[in-house]
């Protein structure tokens, strides 16, 4: 298996109880897309503040109280750790419910659960990141964990894509990739609008004309999952092996720690085995349910 | 470990007795469907009526329902509050064997990695005394499962009808605290221990419903991908749920706020595989299909399951056969897998 390196877990939990989440505060508010929001949190209790730590690619149920529970991925580095960051789609009950909360907000959190990336195993490779849409959030955690660590890892190609240029999100931090030498970024949209004088084209598409090389590389790939169905075979084509290609699985997570049961495919419960895993495991799965 | 016998007719006395330490359980009809409910004091007539609950016991331990916090809001912000367990030590008393079993398989998973504050705390205050069954449903396919009408896994204390009185045999140690402090307990003689085998052969062979789980987890690795197959097995069921909601074994459950009267909480309730939102995302659907649905039912139990825990998670109580309202029959499945 290409992940040999499982992630320490470290556990934080309110009072011995796994369900009882910890307050924490909306800081900011940062408008990504006209559907997607940034929210910038900390906790209120100061020791766990202080204490708190997580990998990137690790989620949390976030909850409002008298609305519910929802998991996101924790869109912050753990080399940034003045304070968490969560990106937001508004698609549904508690993602609507988060949208209207302002700055000073009180929201619950549980976790960090997951394995999150292995950075072990990335150490010392080319890295390829590719993401679409608001899947660069659980990226961009690991990319500015890799940037701030910079020395440990070798050539880095940023892949990211979105619909339309105003679907793009984190443009704040596309911009500061763009100007750091020591990264080759390519942004793409779907189809671009009067003002675009960027890249047109698909993600995958992107991907192949670009071709980075597999050699020592290895490709971390996060977006909708359409993308990931036809950014595989690409990477396959540009002779990346399963091991060498990581993704990100989502599925409607609501304990996060392999107990209600309904994130599995067959035998595998992606809160607790994932949410990362390398194409050679997916390939592995019993189920094709994902 | 100790064997002792008692008449039934000291059986209310004895659970009289008991109610003074534990929140007693027993079987009941009150409600209209068999369950555990409160001992009443003297009616133990469902000694002679009772087969098995219709409600399985987990009730106790995974509530369909429970408040698990509370939530409230002043000037400082929100206070929460871990809500208190509604029960103290509980006895469920009557429990059959294989929904004992069940709970093992509970256990495992409310156990593992990080502990569930709440099944935990329930499930370390309860002790269970069964009742071996002498009158199996038809339904029942308990022996194909490496168990049986007097099977002693999971419980602390059972009994064997032996006619005018029971059997009653310690299996835990704390089965045997409890045995030992009890009232009105007499020696089981040698003659008694032959009448409870004889007893227990007899209902074993009762069980006549068969299944074939030899290399079951590889056998259904191998259908698993046989659509066609599926869709034929799922075709009547309706996706009410009621044959995970009635398992003993299944445990799904869902977290939901509720909040009245300027009082919040958060709540935890059963939910089912059998229904299509359970894996609902806003633009995906793993499970959208109902042979997905069915197939997962089936194959967590008999696949999964056993290859995270070693064990088949199903005990053959047979509920989801005799409850269905279609009449969907777990045995046939198992029994017409592709390819044996
Ligand atoms: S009880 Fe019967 S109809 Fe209902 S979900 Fe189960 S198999 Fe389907
Ligand atoms: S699957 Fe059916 S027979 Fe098996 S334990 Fe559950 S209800 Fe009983
Ligand atoms: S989210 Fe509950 S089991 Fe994975």
């Amino acid at each position: 298996m290409a992940i040999d390196e499982i992630s320490n877990r470290k556990r934080f939990l309110a009072g011995d109880n796994v369900y009882l989440p910890h307050i924490a505060v909306i800081e900011k508010i940062i408008e990504e897309t006209p559907d997607t929001r940034t929210f910038h949190f900390s906790f209120k209790d100061e020791k766990l503040r202080r204490e708190f730590s997580f990998e990137s690619g690790q989620f949390g149920e976030f909850s409002i109280f008298g609305v519910g529970e929802a998991p996101f991925c924790i869109s912050s580095s753990p080399t940034r750790c003045d304070h968490l960051e969560f990106a937001v789609k508004r698609v549904g009950r508690v993602t609507s419910a988060l949208h209207r909360l302002g700055a000073g907000a009180e929201i619950g959190f549980r976790g960090p659960y997951g394995n999150g990336f292995p950075l072990g195993y990335l150490e010392g490779k080319n890295l390829v990141f590719i993401a679409g849409g608001i899947g660069l959030a659980p990226l961009r955690s690991l990319i500015w964990n890799v940037l701030d660590k910079r020395d440990k890892y070798r050539k880095i190609d940023i892949i990211y894509g979105a619909r339309s240029p105003a679907d793009l999100c984190f443009t704040y931090d596309l911009d500061s990739w763009k100007q750091d030498k020591t990264v080759n970024m390519v942004t793409t949209v779907d189809k671009g609008d009067d003002s675009w004088t960027g890249r047109e084209g698909f993600v995958p598409q992107v991907l192949e004309q670009l071709a980075p090389s597999a050699k020592e590389a290895v490709a971390v790939v996060c977006g909708p999952p359409v993308m990931i169905r036809f950014t595989f075979p690409v990477l396959a084509k540009l002779g990346f092996t399963p091991g060498q290609m990581i993704t990100t699985l989502e599925k409607r997570m609501k304990c996060g720690i392999g107990k209600c049961g309904r994130c599995n495919i067959g035998d595998i419960y992606v809160c607790r085995d994932g949410p990362v895993f390398s194409y050679a495991q997916i390939r592995d799965f019993i189920s094709s349910e994902y | 470990m100790t064997v002792k016998k008692i008449a039934k007719k000291e059986l209310a006395r004895l659970l009289d007795e008991w109610s003074r330490q534990f929140s007693v359980l027993v079987p009941s009809v009150e409600t209209g469907v068999a369950q555990m409910t409160g001992w009443q004091g003297e009616d133990t007539s469902f000694v002679d009526w009772y087969r098995n609950t219709i409600l399985p016991p987990k009730d106790a331990i995974l509530p369909v329902m429970e408040e698990m916090f509370s939530f409230s809001k002043n000037e400082d912000g929100y206070r929460l509050e871990m809500s208190p367990p509604d029960s103290g030590r509980q006895l469920i008393f009557g429990i059959r064997p294989c929904d004992a079993r069940a709970l093992a398989m509970l256990d495992v998973v409310f156990k593992q990695d990080y502990e569930d504050t709440y099944y935990m705390r329930r499930r370390l205050n309860t002790v269970l005394v069964g009742i071996g069954c002498t009158n199996p449903y038809d339904s029942c396919f308990c022996t194909s499962l490496s168990s049986g009408p007097s099977d002693t896994a999971g419980l602390d204390l059972m009994l064997t009808d032996i006619g005018d009185e029971f059997v009653i045999e310690a299996v835990t140690e704390a089965g045997r605290e409890l045995l030992d402090k009890s009232q009105g307990m007499r020696p089981a003689t040698a003659d008694d221990e032959a009448r409870a085998r004889e007893s227990r052969d007899i209902a074993n062979q009762r069980v006549t419903q068969n299944v074939d789980v030899k290399k079951m987890p590889d056998r259904l690795l191998a259908a698993f991908d046989n659509e066609e197959y599926w869709r034929k097995i799922a075709a009547k069921c309706i996706s009410c749920g009621i044959c995970t909601l009635l398992c003993p074994t299944c445990y799904c459950f869902d977290i939901n706020d509720e909040v009245s009267d300027n009082r919040g909480a958060r709540y935890r309730s059963l939910d089912s595989c059998a229904f299509c939102i359970y894996t609902k995302m806003p633009v995906e659907n793993p499970r959208e299909e109902k042979w997905q649905r069915v197939r997962n039912r089936v194959c967590h139990k008999y696949e999964f399951y056993p290859r995270l825990f070693d064990t088949i998670a199903c005990t053959g109580c047979g509920r989801c056969i005799r409850l269905c309202p279609v009449n969907w029959d777990i045995t046939r499945t198992l029994n017409s897998i592709p390819g044996q």
